[in-house]
């Protein structure tokens, strides 16, 4: 069906409006919720199409980095018609204060959502002072 | 974002066959990305639908026009939370593909996975492709 010589009339309309190829592979900053509680803060991602093997998160000097890889989304063979999603990886980098305990940082990806929970010291969390 | 194909009138019949399709986003709701591609037997769909449940999904394939449509719920946040950042969209989601006269309507299926929701739209007998052998 490749073939460049196939007779013009064969060719269905569509290939004419989408002769593009797939778009090659694009680093994508995903959408994220943050919120603070009082033992920890909590950020949300959107990663759909990834799976917890292929998400990296790395902490150096400071910065928390969270890629993931998204695996071809067709086979070779398929002709592909529409391509919003496409080939991409995904990439966002945070800022941590001191106020991070960086040793017990916890993820989860469940339905698409990649949460980090991030559990602040002793020193940030909120104390209540008893009055004698 | 209106994204249309109006395709030639001129091919209609055989050419016509597929798939005449035309993605329109619904007003009130937003339209998530999708990824549409045509194998030898069937056309799949793939739907980004990121913390959706597949409960609050509902495919409905009807006059050749496949629609998803559901709700994104919001999460569970502690009482006592501060939002420091909200850039998710948590609500209502609908997309309209028009497909041409040649799907399987009965054998259409349809699976969640990571958050992808994958729509199998397999091509009715006649459509598919067919080696003749010479005899």
């Amino acid at each position: 069906m490749e073939d460049g010589k196939q007779d013009a009339l064969m060719r269905r309309p569509e290939d004419a409006l989408q002769r593009v190829p797939v778009p090659p592979e694009r680093i994508v900053t995903p959408v994220a919720d943050l919120f603070e509680t009082g033992d920890a803060f909590i950020m949300k991602l959107d990663m759909p199409g990834t799976a917890k093997e292929c998400i990296h998160l790395s902490i150096e000097s400071d910065r928390l980095a969270i890629r993931a890889s998204v695996a071809v989304p067709h086979p070779a063979s398929a002709h592909v018609l529409f391509s919003e999603i496409g080939h991409k990886k995904y990439l966002r980098e945070f800022n941590l204060g001191d106020g991070i305990d960086r040793d017990k940082i916890d993820a989860l990806y469940e339905d698409g959502v990649l949460t980090i929970l991030l559990p602040k010291t002793e020193a940030l969390r909120p104390r209540t002072i008893p009055i004698r | 974002m209106l994204m249309r194909f109006d395709l030639p009138r001129t091919y209609d019949s055989l050419l016509d066959d597929v798939m005449r399709w035309d993605v329109r986003p619904t007003t009130r709701s937003f339209s998530p990305a999708v990824d549409v591609a045509e194998q030898e037997n069937e056309m799949v769909v793939r739907m980004e639908l990121p913390g959706v449940k597949k409960e609050d999904v509902k495919i409905v394939f009807e006059n050749d026009v496949l629609t998803i449509s559901g709700e994104r719920k919001p999460y569970e946040i502690p009482d006592d939370a501060k939002v420091l950042l909200n850039e998710m969209r948590v609500r209502q989601f609908s997309r309209s593909i028009e497909f041409g006269p040649d799907i399987d309507a009965a054998r259409i299926s349809a699976g969640m996975d990571n958050g992808i929701l994958r729509v199998i739209l397999p091509k009715a007998e006649a459509a598919r492709p067919r080696t003749i052998e010479v005899k």
